[in-house]
């Protein structure tokens, strides 16, 4: 394997099956370091499928069977120990899935199960990654109370920085801004122009304008292929192929 | 809505009559042995004929059952886990039909298998340490009794509300690199505590209220109360069960006075438990 740092992962020849239905086919593709790259496409093609890959999560699904292979840092994952990827490799869920816990112990949670008591330590971390998201200035004289309490979109804020919490490098983001409204949509869209500084993010989005406001590279998804890969700019401005063109400008999908 | 009034009444009935037969002992002249004490009969720790005194029994069921549930609720609450989180599905499916099954066996079985395994395996764990149990009736056979019957209790509950934590927060914790272990007691557990919690006082109640299997292996001590493990002992429903075996007079009255008390006991240990369950949840 090439030492290449330029990119954080690396997939090659990936083919995914649940059961019966061969849902990745064939996937090659490059995610670069400090970007963010979108996946687009329509509902059922295999975005969320393939962003579960990439931090192992569908070893959690008896049914899954995945052939191919994806280097993560030009190491191959299925070396790796899960739980260590995943402290690389965080993810954003859909519908904001706090614990019902405290705002405090929700962020904590992460860094207490890699180890970390030192009270004063977590307070550094969970300050941060609250800054860090965007929450800090609206919870902070409540981190005692229950995260069930806060707003959609700040309980989404607080995945994101529960997710910041663990000092990862990538991200991973499935349609984060999906249950939101667009007030909140908009703030979690700065929020992530402000972290792709620090960290490799993935986002999958039904949103084109979202797709193309916040990220630097797409990859548009059709049926478990990738039909076509390239800069945000490139590829909505000049699609190759007619598929993207139709779906890009809204004539299916 | 008219069965749910059928049933609160005859509740009120049944519950009525037993506070009335209850409260006769201590009011009424029974022909030849007058009327029982009430001060006597809340303070006193030995119960002989004519000689009626709760208190110590009373401590006794708090502390047997007491045992009873520490020592069976993790026991349940590991295995509720196991068989939801851990063990392949057909294992599972298994233990759960076994655990079913040792849940409608009748308390009788219980008392039997008492009697004859638990109170020989007692009475040779006595020898070992050269204690001398009454041929191994005493307060650690009847909580192990107490044990074995919570234990299918609380996990079938415990089972539900296992199942019940939702597969996000399952995979948020999974996500953020806790480990499997870490995500069944952090999340898992904790989702599933105010159903576990409801588990442990249905055990509990069934506990305290156990009266045939806890008969048989108690050894009816006539003073209490008996802290020590492997002396005879006695509980409130022991005592109603057994011992005094006539149908009328102050003897037989009596019986129904203790049950008033064991009523107003597992009434009090349920709001007080439920307070606390409230408490655990509003955290
Ligand atoms: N856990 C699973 N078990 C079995 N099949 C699954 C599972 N998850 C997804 N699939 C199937 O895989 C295919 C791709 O699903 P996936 O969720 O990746 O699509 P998606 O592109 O994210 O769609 P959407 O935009 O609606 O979220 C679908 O046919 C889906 O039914
Ligand atoms: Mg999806």
């Amino acid at each position: 394997m090439e030492n290449n740092q330029e990119y954080d992962f690396i997939i090659k020849n990936l083919n995914l099956h649940y059961g019966d239905n061969h849902v990745l086919k064939d996937i090659n593709m490059e995610i670069k370091h400090s970007r963010v790259t979108a996946f687009i496409g329509p509902s059922g093609c295999g975005k969320s499928t393939l962003l579960r890959c990439l931090n192992r999560m569908n070893d959690l699904y008896d049914i899954c069977r995945i052939d191919g292979d994806i280097f993560y840092k030009n190491i191959n994952i299925n070396e790796m120990n899960p739980v260590e990827l995943r402290t690389k490799v965080g993810m954003v869920f859909q519908s904001p899935n706090p614990f019902p816990m405290s705002i405090f112990d929700n962020v904590a949670y992460g860094p207490r199960c890699n180890g970390i008591k030192d009270k004063a330590t977590l307070k550094e971390i969970v300050t941060t990654s609250l800054k860090k998201a965007s929450l800090y200035d609206e919870v902070k004289d409540r981190l005692k109370d229950n995260a069930l309490g806060l707003s959609g979109g700040q309980q989404q804020r607080l995945c994101i920085a529960r997710a910041i919490a663990i000092q990862p490098e990538v991200i991973l983001m499935d349609e984060p801004t999906s249950a939101l409204d667009p007030i909140a949509t908009s703030k979690i869209e700065e929020l992530i122009d402000e972290l792709k500084q620090d960290y490799t993010i993935i986002i999958v989005t039904h949103n084109m304008q979202q797709a193309a406001r916040i990220s630097d590279y797409t990859a548009f998804f059709l049926l478990g292929e990738v039909i076509e890969m390239g800069e945000t700019s490139e590829l909505f401005a000049n699609p190759q192929n007619e598929k993207t063109e139709d779906y890009i400008t809204g004539r299916f999908g | 809505m008219v069965i749910g009034l059928v049933a609160a009444s005859a509740i009120v009935i049944i519950v009525l009559f037993i506070f009335i037969k209850g409260i006769s002992p201590f009011i009424n002249d029974y022909q030849g042995s007058g009327n029982a004490s009430l001060l006597k009969f809340i303070t006193g720790f030995t119960w002989t004929a004519g000689n009626y005194g709760i208190l110590g029994m009373l401590i006794n069921t708090l502390y047997l059952t007491l045992i009873a549930t520490l020592v069976s609720s993790p026991i349940s609450i590991l295995t509720a886990l196991f068989i939801v989180r851990i063990a392949p599905k057909r294992l599972s499916a298994s233990i759960k039909s076994v655990i079913e099954l040792l849940a409608s066996i009748p308390s009788i079985i219980y008392g039997l298998f008492g009697m004859a395994v638990i109170n020989f395996v007692v009475k040779n764990i006595g020898n070992l340490f050269n204690i001398q149990t009454a041929g191994g009736t005493s307060g650690l056979s009847t909580v192990i009794v107490l044990i074995i019957m919570m234990i299918p209790t609380i996990t079938m509950i415990s089972i539900t509300s296992v199942e019940a934590v939702r597969q996000d927060q399952i995979h948020a914790s999974l996500a953020l690199g806790a480990t499997k272990a870490q995500t069944d007691f952090k999340i898992v557990i904790n989702g599933a505590k105010s159903g576990i919690f409801a588990a442990i006082i249905l055990g509990v109640g069934r506990a305290l209220g156990e009266a045939t299997a806890v008969s048989m292996v108690c050894g009816n001590a006539i003073t209490g109360p008996n802290l020590n493990l492997f002396d005879i002992t006695r509980t409130l429903t022991s005592t109603m069960m057994l011992g005094l075996h006539e149908s009328s007079g102050l003897d037989y009255d009596i019986r129904f006075s203790v049950g008033v008390v064991l009523m107003f006991i597992i009434l009090l240990t349920s709001v007080t438990l439920n307070a606390i369950k409230r408490m655990l949840e509003k955290k």
